[in-house]
This record gives C-alpha cells, structure tokens and sequence, in this order.
C-alpha cells in the first residue's frame, strides 16, 4: 500500500474518538437525568397524563400564572401561540396535571367569561392511556430497530458495515435525546415519532455510503468514499434548510410541529456527524482490514 | 420533443387520477351538520348531510350568508313566521318564532378532509373498565353508534381500536362544533326502555333483559323469504329477547287488559321501543302473548326488496339495528374516558395557511439549493415538480380514501417529501457519476439504495400504527403511502426525466 497517504487516512481512526467521546457523555448525562428524575427524559402531559387548554384571543400570562400561584397551583406550563407576521398573540396554551373539571372554572374565574368550543379548545388524557402510550411507545421503538436492522443485515449481508449503519442511527437518537435532556425539553407522544424517523433520515444516507463503498468497483475507496460524501452532503443539508425553513415558520404557531422539526433539525446535524465520522470510519477500517488479510 | 416514457406516463395518469379524487367543488351553499332532535326543522325533514341553497328565496351561498338571512328574518319577528329552505332536493317549509335549531357549515373546496386538529371537532377515546373481547367493544360500538345518530349528526365517526397490549377502546369524532353534552352521552352506555302505550315494561340492563339472541341460528335469524303481491321480495326475521321473571310478569300485567286489533292476530297497542327517549321503533305484539308470564319473547319483523337479496340484506340490518338496541343498557362493563379533546375551529384556517407557507417555503429553498450545487435549471426545477406532484398525489389518495388529515398526517406528509428530495439527489449523483456503467445501471443501483431506504423506513413505521390506541395512524399512513408513492410512481418517473437531462 504505502504509496500517498492522505490526511484521512492518517486521522480516520483517531476521528472515531469524537463521537465517541460525544456518545459516551450522551449517556452520561442521560444516565444523571435519569438517576435526577427517574426518567431518561421529561414527558409532556401527552404522556403522563393531564390537562392542555387553549385560550383563543389575548390573555396576560404573567397575570394568569400570579393567579394560578395564588390557587396553590404550580405545576402548570404555559405556552403562547402568536402570528407569524404581526406577532399578536393569538392563544395561549395551558399545560397542568389537572382534570378539564378542576382545571377549568379555575380558568374561567381568571378569564371572566366561560370557555365554549368556540373560544377554547381542551384537550384531556387519562392516566392510563398516556401510560399505555409511553410504554407502547418504548416497544415500538424497539420492534422498530429489530425490524430495521433485519432489513439492513438482508441488504448488505455482512456483519460490519451493517452494524455501522444501525450504531450510527442508534447514536443519532441517543444525542438527541441527550441535548433534549440538557435543555429539559417536556417530550410528547410527537416528540418520540419524531425521534423514531430520525432512523428513517439517518438509513438513507447510510445505505448510500455502504452501497458505493461496498458495492462500487471504480476508483479508489477514498474517492468512492468522498463521492458519496458530496451526496449525502447534498442530502443531509437540504433537509436541514427545508426542516429549519418550516420550523421558522411554524414556530408561533404549533407546539406540536415545533417539537417535531426541532427533534430532526437536531438528529440530521448529529447525522452529519455520525455518518461521515462513524459510519465512515468503521467503514473503511473494515474495508482495510479485509483488504489486509 | 422527447417520447414520454412508460413511467413517465404512470405518473401523469396518476396525477389525473389524485385530481379526480381531490375534485375542487364549486358548489354553492351551505351543509347541515347537525339538526337538534324533535326540533322543528327536524319534524319537517330537514336532516344532517343536506346542502341549503335558499332562504325565503335569499341565495344562500356561504355560512355568513346564512347567518345574516336567518338573523334577518327574525330581528323584528316576534310571532310565528314562515320559512322557506330550499335545499339541493326538497322544500322544507317551517313556522317557527325560533331560530331554526340547526348548525352548518361552508361546503368545502376539496375531498381532502381536514382532521379535528385543523377544522376543529370533539374526540373522546373510551375503554371499558375492565378487559373485553372484541366483539364486545364492536357491540358498544354499534350501540353508541346508534344513540349519535339520533342525534343528526352528520360528520361523526365511531369505531373500535385496539393497542399494542391488546386493550380495546372505542373512538368517537365529531366534525365541527361538538354538542356539550357529548361527554355526560358517552360516558353513560344509553338508555334503553320498551313501552306498551305510555306504560314501560322492561329497560335496557340486567335487571329487565337477561340476553339478548344474536349469532346464533336456533334463536335468531331470517326465517324465510316470499315474493311480495306488489312485486319484489320481502324475508321475516326473528330473533329471541330473554326476559327477567320480573320483567316478564310485569309485561303479563300491562298486557292483559288489552283488545285485540282489527286483524285479530296482534294486540291492540304496540311495542315501542326507546332510545335515550327517543322513539327507535315499534313492533306489533302477537294475540298468544297477552296476559302471559313468559321469559321469552320472539321479536319478528320483515325487510323489503326489489330482489331477494335486497330483501334479505334488508331484513337482516333491521334485525341487527333492533338486537343493538335491546342490547342498549345491557353491556356488562362501565366505561371510563381516557382522552378528551374538544378543539376549536378557531385557528383552523390560520393553520392550513401557515402549513402550506412552510411547505411550500421548504421544497422552494431546496429547489434553490439544488441549483446551486448542480447549477442546472432543469434538475432543479424537476425535484420542485416532482416533490409538488408527490404532495399532490398524497392528498389525492387521502382524499380517495377519505382519511381525515389531522396534524400527526401533515407532519407524516412532510417527512415524506423530504427523504424523498433526498432519495432525488440521489438519482441526480448516481447518473452524474464517472464510471464505466451505462446510464441505466447507475439509476438502476440509485434505485437500489432508494429501495432499501425505503424498507427500513417501512419497517420502523409498522409498530407505530397500534401504539396507543392508533392516535399515531395518521401519520404512518401519511409517510407510508407517502414513500411507496415515492418508490413506485415518482422515482422511477425522476429517474426517467433524469435520463432525458443527461443524455
């Protein structure tokens, strides 16, 4: 081999270090948030259960919190819904552990006048379901990775490369999920979807890279390997721009939408990383070592 | 001009075909989606699903037009006036001093129904305390079913679902503005009375019915089919209802002092059969019961047809519709309402607007993306129409199957446009390549990746569609149609327009 080394071939190995060390404080700080709360992340009422009311028009939300504080209620979050263009508040969302017959007289005594279907919207999930839910939620997830990397095993029918494909998606949901604990984000029942087709985002480039670098005859496997690098470039930031476009716009308006772009904003930026450290490195390691023996 | 290729033509014929199904309506009016029962409107015949063209001869062509006609006529009305709707198919002439208890609503442009999230609506998910089979739940679907219709609503869907932990639940939405007492009408299993004149003999529920015969031959069923003297056929059925002892006596009470009627085969009052206290049906009760203690009793009734399996279809949905409400009151669990949503109409339309603002402002600025990396007007402007075409497609199999699109289905959408802008760049690198592959063999291997993209995706979709109680369905029904469209008719179709670029 000896003949011109390039950079990558020096480092790729060293490389692996960076997400490696990214991927063990994931866990890390998964494992504290778990060990804080007894959860490896914080669940929105969609999951554990509760109230959400949207008030339609303005209110004062400082006024209504101080109100609700007086009521001995605390464990509430609110949210503001606002027009994208004039910025006018158009509704605020109420987020608490009560039930819509506690939680509402409450709210209309603040208000002033009752809520009807016209003004408000309520929205109520029961303890069980959202346990139901959470746990479903967790086994569909895991089915889904089963099933996943029964498909890859069947695409590419080696062990290595196909077991980078599936670490690399399972790494982009473990960062994730770490900088969505970090910043104590509330999870929804969108929120864990939105973590489930970081797999789909996160596969397409794989299998890209794995095809031509396995699959390719012509050229070097660094050039193979940097050919792929420009597509899956290519793909990973125009999902960027088009997701963050959409986020942009979306952001006053829907909670739920919001939660999902964030969510795969995050997990394509760690897919870059991912794919083109990880995949990339375990990837041409293997291809070496074979090429070796 | 180049030849369209075969898939090329798939795609086209596909576009028209998702434009059939979507079919922009310019129709005129406004639609009934609710009538309130025993109001005057409903006694003379107005009913949830019709269009209203005109008011005491005022055009009626959007909601705020009826709003102002019908406030029109009774500003300064204080007594009984006369109202004259035309609607698509009859006059409905009522004399009312009250404001016609109806709610409607514009007809909408498009077949894509918009879900509860965006058009607003009241949904409830309800699971029966305890564990059930499935055909109980189907049993307390039919039921529930049953009492809303008595309601006149017309855009309300009830259904059985189950999760992954094998739970069973009954779904109900309803469209547009919801009926506040939706929650006390569901929480409760329904009243069921039978009366003889004004007196009630038996209720739904244990105490009064012990069974009800139903899926079984030796007690229920079609018991014959004749030709009618007037043409066509009609089929008897009967099923048996067991009665409590003390049921029974009470109904040998009421009925024996009672005449016999004209014929002298049935009695001179019949059975009336109530639901909630609405009238549901009534049967005449055969001379051999009068007076008699008996614990089992034969409902008989008969369906018509112009054929004999109209016939029997006929006689067999009323006396599936008849065992559903015998069986009223009388499921042996109490329900419990797990999820509530009743959302607003309000932000709806806002909503739909920023949604498409956000599509169209994603596939633009990856259109403009993609020019810049390839530099080539053509390959741009052929991922904006064939990400255009998808969403296109999309909501014309949505609006084909008359799924509602809620949120979970727009976000499912969105997400299926974009691995499939990443599937098109794809394509484009793969043809663009310097090897020594023909052109085909290269789009032949991109779409080898795509294929297996599309695999994974599919098979990390499946589990979603039962997990808790199918709230997730619309969005992996979105994606999965979204990316099979994908793979089947417009890749194959970019492939094709690729080729013709390159060449």
């Amino acid at each position: 081999m000896g003949e011109g080394k390039n950079w990558h071939d020096k480092y790729y190995k060293l490389m692996l270090i960076i997400p490696a060390l990214l991927l063990l404080f994931s866990l890390y700080s998964i494992y504290s948030f778990y060990n804080e709360t007894g959860d490896i992340f914080e669940k929105d009422i969609s999951l554990t259960g509760g109230t959400a009311v949207t008030i339609n028009g303005e209110v004062q939300i400082a006024e209504l919190k101080d109100f609700l504080f007086s009521k001995n209620i605390d464990d509430i979050s609110t949210r503001e819904i606002s027009d994208l263009r004039t910025g006018t508040e158009l509704a605020v969302i109420i987020e608490t552990k009560l039930s819509p017959e506690e939680i509402q007289p409450i709210l209309e005594e603040f208000l002033g006048y009752g809520l009807t279907s016209e003004n408000s919207s309520i929205e109520f999930t029961g303890d069980a379901l959202s346990q139901g839910f959470y746990q479903q939620l967790g086994i569909a997830l895991i089915i889904a990775f089963v099933m996943m990397s029964l498909v890859i095993f069947v695409i590419f029918r080696t062990f290595i490369p196909s077991a980078a494909v599936i670490i690399s998606a399972i790494t982009d949901i473990t960062m994730t999920l770490a900088v969505l604990d970090l910043f104590e984000v509330r999870i929804s029942n969108a929120g864990i979807v939105a973590l489930l087709m970081l797999i789909g985002y996160s596969v397409d480039s794989d299998i890209l890279l794995t095809t031509r670098a396995l699959k390719s005859k012509t050229g070097s496997i660094n050039s193979r390997l940097f050919q792929a690098f420009k597509t899956g470039m290519t793909m990973t930031l125009t999902s960027i721009a088009a997701v963050a476009a959409a986020l942009l716009i979306i952001y006053s308006f829907s909670p739920v939408l919001t939660q999902i772009f964030s969510i795969v904003l995050i997990g394509l930026g760690f897919d870059l990383l991912n794919t083109w450290i990880t995949n990339v490195g375990i990837l041409k390691w293997y291809i070496e070592r074979r090429k070796i023996n | 001009m180049a030849k369209l290729t075969f898939r090329l033509w798939v795609l086209i014929i596909v576009l028209v075909l998702s434009l059939l199904a979507i079919s922009p309506s310019f129709q005129k009016g406004v639609i009934v989606k609710s009538v309130s029962i025993n109001s005057s409107s409903y006694e003379a015949g107005l009913r949830g699903g019709d269009v209203i063209k005109s008011i005491n001869g005022e055009v009626i062509n959007t909601k705020e037009d009826y709003g102002r006609v019908i406030n029109g006529i009774f500003e300064n009305v204080a007594n009984e006036t006369k109202i004259t709707i035309r609607t698509e198919n009859k006059d409905i002439i009522l004399f009312t001093d009250q404001i016609p208890e109806i709610t409607v609503k514009d007809i909408p442009s498009t077949k894509v129904k918009a879900g509860l999230d965006l058009q607003g609506g009241a949904r409830a998910l309800i699971k029966p305390t305890e564990n059930v089979a499935s055909d109980q739940i189907n049993d307390l679907v039919l039921v529930t079913r049953n009492r809303l219709n008595v309601f006149g609503l017309s855009d309300m869907a009830v259904r059985a679902v189950s999760d992954l932990e094998g739970n069973h639940f009954m779904v109900v939405e309803v469209a547009g503005a919801t009926p506040s007492d939706l929650k006390e009408l569901l929480e409760k299993q329904g009243k069921f009375e039978a009366k003889v004149g004004n007196v009630s003999v038996f209720t739904g529920g244990e105490e009064d019915i012990a069974d009800v015969c139903r899926n079984d031959a030796s007690c229920a069923g079609i018991r014959g089919c004749y030709p009618s003297d007037g043409g066509g056929y009609f089929c008897n059925f009967a099923f048996t209802v067991f009665l409590t002892e003390s049921a029974a006596e009470k109904h040998a009470e009421v009925t024996k002092n009672l005449t016999l009627d004209d014929t002298g085969k049935y009695l001179s009052e019949k059975l009336y059969l109530y639901v909630d206290d609405i009238e549901e049906d009534e049967l005449l009760i055969g001379a051999g019961l009068k007076g008699q203690v008996t614990t089992q009793i034969a409902i008989q009734g008969s369906g018509q047809g112009d054929t004999q399996e109209e016939a029997f279809n006929n006689a067999k949905s009323s006396m599936n519709k008849l065992q559903t409400i015998l069986v009223t009151g009388s499921l042996p669990f109490s329900l419990e309402i797990v999820k509530l949503d009743t959302i607003s109409p309000m932000l709806g339309n806002k909503f739909t607007y920023y949604l498409f603002l956000a599509g169209f402002a994603a596939i633009i600025l990856v259109s403009l993306i993609i020019f810049i990396s390839y530099k080539n007007f053509k390959i741009s402007l052929a991922v904006l129409l064939t990400s255009f075409s998808e969403v296109f497609i999309i909501l014309g199999f949505a609006a084909l199957m008359k799924w509602n699109l809620d949120l979970p289905s727009i976000a499912g959408i969105l997400i299926a446009i974009g691995t499939g802008v990443d599937q098109q760049i794809i394509i484009v690198d793969e043809s663009k390549r310097k090897e020594d592959m023909s052109l085909i063999q290269k789009l032949k291997r991109a779409l080898f990746i795509i294929a297996g993209a599309y695999f994974t995706s599919l098979v990390a979709l499946i589990p979603l569609w039962w997990v808790g109680a199918g709230l997730l369905k619309g969005f992996v029904f979105t994606t999965i149609a979204g990316i099979t469209i994908g793979v089947l008719i417009t890749r194959p179709a970019f492939a094709d327009i690729i080729k013709k670029i390159e060449k």
